[in-house]
């Protein structure tokens, strides 16, 4: 049974409708599993996606997990959450992650096709980082090209925390990911890392938001990507000053490099404020790879090929460093070298 | 020399200079609210051509067809019901000063208008509610074939055809529901022809006053630049407080033809009742150019966001703005950008300033179409947040759809360095002369932008009251 | 005797919550040349700031008096308009104020009477002259895009523009090349005379070359630990801190 979400990666401040981002749609597949029960301490954190995505997972659970870190201790999980989807069996997990004060928490969550089949994945990731806690979540997606995915992840930072997302969104026919945090605590800080890949008719959908309300804050979201064939990729960015949030600081950085003259890229970064003492920043570089760079490396005895692969890597290579397997960054690498070859 | 210095006191806008009401008695005006038989009643009124009744009636259809924009500030505090649309002043259009009925002349000259147009500018159209009462070009520029009307003589004149050519063929009625409004109600307004190859030295300039309270203006702007051609308009927008709503829904459109320029400039001082929902289109051929400089300091709420079609191989746009919120005001503004043709180019750089609860809104869209290979666009926006109470969003979007474009985007807010305060304080300036040289010097690329006439203005806008005792003034 | 310019007494005082300098006594007079020597991270930057009143820094204890008037708690422009000024380490950029508007303004503050405009110009074009600097700076928005050494001499030009009684050099010499140390010492030369002081921060000696030195001071850990004359200026050359640190340490 399919379900159609309709307010999807809902736009924190609307603009004209024409446009096309305000918000999306999707189509989610039922699974017919029991509903995952969210404590109540994970239950008031908001999504990038929005609830209705958000509750679709927690409806549609297959796959569960809870990951408490206790005070002080180290956690790093880079093999549990590894799922590999074939014979269109749709998965939906949800992760639930509460980092106590000190603690410091790493989890690997992967996304891969065995097949050629047409899957759907759905995924919902709250996350807890009371005062001190360290924590990164990295999500890598490498599904077929003709399998959904959506992946919805929230963020509630204490004291002194520090959270991060490496997302790597590279696959799929549909690919849908949205993340909130809410920089609560003081001094708590948020990063993003995410790397998008666009090719054949995919469909790149994306919402992040750090939302400050506490004091001296920071936020720090970076995205970069590739948009090959007929792909189409929004990307939202919002920082969100709220009134109190003195002192705090939010950059965002999106740099897309186009390959396609059919591909389509949108980008709409955000500076909500409400707060006179704050520093928020934003850019946007969106073109072709730097003609003189290009030449450079051609001049080095590069083919075209090789030199636009060397340079989407370099775009890429900070967030593919914080994957925590290196047989897994290895399998990107690889895996951008043959969507290269493609090209 | 500059003028930074003088413009001294972060004060509020000063609307005072504006903010002066004659006497309401005009010579016929609508009941409030919208209805076909106002709105034939205005066509009557006016001695439409029947092409234009109907068109009227049927925008007056697709209003009410069209609900309100999702986005945006709030505009609930604007019921249609109580809006006079058509207020004619009493008076029928004159082409000299003197034979403006005092009341109205007084108003203007208390806003500068003939003065300025003795020395500076080469004709001046000036409405009062809803039509033009004055209308004037000089000589030289008119012997250049440089036609510069109000709307309602051109519909009937020898330029009756450009203008059924052209007339909300940029902005159709269709395209939002206030577009649509104007398409039923739009009365006065200016038509600029100028012609092939002609270049008016000096600006043209419109000012806009809508005094009756409760009304609407809904003026008409058309303006054709012929190939090769230059013009510099200048329009101006004032009106005195009241305390019920009034509303401007103006349209503008204007027509660059192939390797023509055409700089728009704009001061927008609308008292804080207004809602000023207007709408400016520019059509750039190929190797046109439109230069827009956009001054929002007025106004309870505005939307306004003038949209340049680059249509023509190597069309520019560039777009300069401030924009001034002070307490109670919405100032929603931006621009937008469609890059419809190879090798076209925008480049935008705005500034806003919140104050005391103001809320400024910078939005823009720039889009490049999917033929339109070779283009190139910056977009810069700096807020500057001057309290807490106050508000800045900054809402862009860009849509490129094909790979050979360059596409490059800054936003920063911030506010007021404490460092740079000090710093300006060791030298002896005061802690509130040391901020208002800052948030000066912060506008100044902008308002240097800003026609010379309108600096003076612009002084009057940012007010300049300084304290003697204190604040060192120089006079240079 | 000559008359007394700046007294600073007990002084102590914190930035968030740090305490930088504990009780910490000068005394400077018209027509002296002072100069501050002490390692990084001794208070050095913080006294200048402190005798400006900068806010960021709280006083926790301790007076400063300007020719016999307590200023402690005065306000920064006050102090300026007495008569101190302090060129910065790191100036500050503030765009679209030109560098001849703010010095035009700074004037007529500092001074309380209205500016002849053409000498004030005239005089603004010989001292740019002076500092080899471009004219064109005088139009360019203030300090935006200068380079280290362009800032360096502009605060130069503000001093020798200013006039002020007391002038605190804080590392005026930093980021500079040796072109510029030289016509920035002239600079220095120029302003000096025998009813204004200088107070020099500094850990390089060269900047000091060709200016008669009166007293030198040692600042470690927040405290003058050591007064003496020129002569310590080549010993700290040779032999660096080690002396001050280890008797304050002890």
């Amino acid at each position: 049974m399919e379900e159609q979400l309709k307010n999807i990666n809902t736009l924190p401040a609307l603009t004209w409708n024409h446009l096309g981002v305000n918000r999306a749609e999707l189509i989610a597949q039922q699974t017919g599993k029991s509903t995952a029960s969210i404590p109540e301490e994970f239950g008031r954190i908001k999504t990038g996606m929005g609830e209705e995505a958000a509750d679709f997972a927690a409806h549609n659970c297959t796959d569960y997990h809870v990951i408490e870190a206790e005070a002080g201790k180290e956690i790093i999980d880079a093999e549990s959450m590894r799922y590999s989807l074939a014979d269109e069996h749709p998965t939906v997990d949800v992760t639930l992650i509460h980092a106590h004060e000190g603690s410091s928490v790493t989890v690997l969550q992967s996304y891969t096709s065995a097949d050629n089949t047409a899957c759907f994945h759905g995924g919902l990731t709250k996350i807890i980082a009371d005062k001190g806690a360290w924590v990164r979540l990295v999500q890598v997606q490498m599904l077929n090209n003709r399998s959904r995915h959506f992946d919805d992840v929230g963020f509630l930072l204490g004291d002194g925390a520090h959270a991060e997302i490496v997302q790597a969104e590279l696959g799929g026919k549909d690919a849908f990911a949205g993340c909130l945090a809410l920089l609560e605590g003081y001094q708590s800080s948020f990063g993003a890392d995410t790397i998008y890949l666009g090719e054949e008719d995919r469909r790149l959908d994306m919402n992040y938001i750090a939302r400050h309300t506490g004091r001296k804050t920071t936020s720090d979201m970076t995205a970069a990507g590739a948009l090959f064939g007929h792909s189409d990729k929004i990307y939202r960015g919002t920082i969100d000053f709220i009134r109190g949030a003195s002192h705090s600081v939010g950059h965002e950085v999106e740099n897309t490099l186009l390959f396609s003259p059919e591909a389509r890229n949108r980008t709409v970064p955000l500076i909500l404020c409400s707060e006179e003492d704050v520093d928020g920043q934003h850019a946007a570089t969106i073109g072709k790879i730097n003609a003189q760079r290009l030449f450079y490396l051609l001049s080095r005895g590069l083919t075209e090929a090789q030199a636009k692969q060397l340079v989407i890597e370099a775009q890429f290579a900070p967030a593919i460093a914080k994957v925590p397997d290196t047989a897994l960054q290895d399998a990107i690498k690889e895996y951008l070298g043959r969507r290269m070859q493609l090209d | 020399m500059s003028n930074t210095l003088q413009k001294n006191k972060i004060e509020e806008v000063d609307h005072s200079l504006y903010d002066f009401k004659d006497a309401v008695h005009p010579s016929f005006e609508t009941n409030a609210g919208l209805t076909p038989e106002i709105v034939e009643q205005i066509s009557r009124e006016k001695g439409d051509p029947d092409w234009m009744r109907a068109f009227r009636l049927k925008s007056l259809e697709i209003y009410n067809q069209l609900s309100v924009p999702e986005w945006g500030p709030p505009i609930d505090g604007l019921d249609m019901n109580n809006i006079v649309a058509y207020v004619r002043p009493d008076t029928p259009m004159r082409g000299k000063w003197s034979e403006v009925p005092s009341d109205i002349k007084n108003t203007f000259e208390r806003l500068g208008i003939p003065e300025a147009e003795r020395k500076s500018l080469a004709g001046v159209g000036a409405q009062y509610d809803s039509e033009v009462v004055y209308h004037n070009v000089r000589e030289e520029v008119a012997a250049q074939g440089v036609v510069y009307t109000d709307m309602e003589s051109a519909l009937k004149g020898k330029y009756a055809d450009m203008v059924r050519e052209h007339f909300m063929k940029l902005v159709p009625p269709t395209d939002h529901k206030f577009a649509a409004l104007h398409g039923a109600v739009w009365s006065g307004g200016s038509f600029v022809y100028v012609p092939a190859g002609v270049k008016v030295e000096i600006p043209l300039q419109s000012y806009f006053r809508l005094n009756a309270p409760g009304a609407g203006q809904f003026e008409h702007t058309l303006i054709i630049v012929d190939k090769g051609a230059y013009l510099h308009f200048i329009e101006g927008c004032s009106a005195p407080k009241y305390n019920v709503a009034n509303l401007h829904a103006g349209c503008v459109e204007l027509f660059v033809e192939e390797g023509a320029r055409l700089r728009y400039s704009t001061i927008e001082n609308w008292s804080k009742n207004m809602y000023n929902l207007n709408t400016k289109r520019a059509l750039v051929k190929k190797g046109g150019a439109i230069e827009w400089v956009s001054g929002s300091f007025g106004s309870h709420t505005s939307y306004l966001y003038p949209m340049s079609v680059l249509q023509g191989e190597g069309a520019r746009m560039e777009f300069t703005g401030i924009t001034f919120a002070g307490r109670g005001q919405q100032l929603d503004t931006g621009a937008k950008v469609v890059h419809a043709a190879p090798h076209t180019s925008s480049h935008i750089v705005t500034k806003s300033i919140s104050k005391d609860g103001g809320e400024c809104t910078y939005r823009s869209a720039v889009t490049i179409a999917k033929n339109a290979v070779g283009c190139k666009s910056s977009v810069s926006c700096e807020s500057l947040m001057l309290d807490s109470k106050s508000r800045s969003d900054t809402i862009p979007a860009m849509d490129i759809r094909n790979d050979d474009a360059d596409v490059g985007h800054e936003a920063k807010i911030g506010r007021i360095s404490d460092d740079a305060v000090f710093y300006l304080m060791s030298r002896g300036i005061s802690e509130e002369d040391a901020r208002a040289m800052i948030v000066s010097g912060f506008a100044e690329p902008i308002s240097k932008e800003l026609p010379v006439e309108y600096a003076v203005e612009m002084n009057n806008l940012i007010k300049l009251e300084m304290d003697d005792k204190s604040a060192p003034v120089c006079k240079a | 005797m000559a008359e007394k310019l700046l007294e600073v007494s007990g002084l102590h005082a914190s930035v968030e919550d740090k305490e930088i300098l504990s009780g910490l006594d000068l005394n400077v007079s018209a027509g002296e040349t002072h100069v501050i020597m002490g390692p990084n991270g001794a208070g050095k930057s913080t006294l200048g700031n402190v005798i400006l009143g900068n806010p960021e820094y709280i006083i926790n204890a301790g007076k400063i008096l300007f020719e016999g008037a307590d200023i402690t708690r005065e306000k920064t422009d006050a102090r300026a308009r007495r008569g101190i000024f302090m060129s910065f380490q790191s100036p500050e950029e503030v765009p679209g104020v030109t560098l001849e508007d703010f010095l035009r303004v700074s004037k007529t503050a500092v001074t309380g009477k209205p500016l002849k405009v053409f000498a004030f110009k005239k005089q603004l074009k010989k001292t740019m002259a002076a500092l080899n600097m471009d004219e064109s700076y005088a139009q360019r928005y203030l300090n935006v895009g200068f380079s280290g050494g362009e800032k360096k001499k502009a605060e130069i030009l503000q001093m020798l523009t200013l006039q002020p009684k007391l002038a605190i050099l804080d590392e005026t010499d930093s980021g500079l090349d040796v072109d510029a140390v030289r016509i920035v010492s002239e600079g220095i030369r120029q302003y000096k005379n025998e009813s204004n002081a200088l107070l020099i921060i500094t850990h390089n000696a060269k900047i000091l070359e060709g200016l008669k030195v009166d007293y030198v001071h040692i600042l470690t850990d927040g405290k003058i630990v050591h007064t003496g004359g020129p002569e310590l200026i080549d010993e700290i050359s040779r032999d660096g801190f080690h002396r001050w640190e280890e008797s304050a340490a002890q």
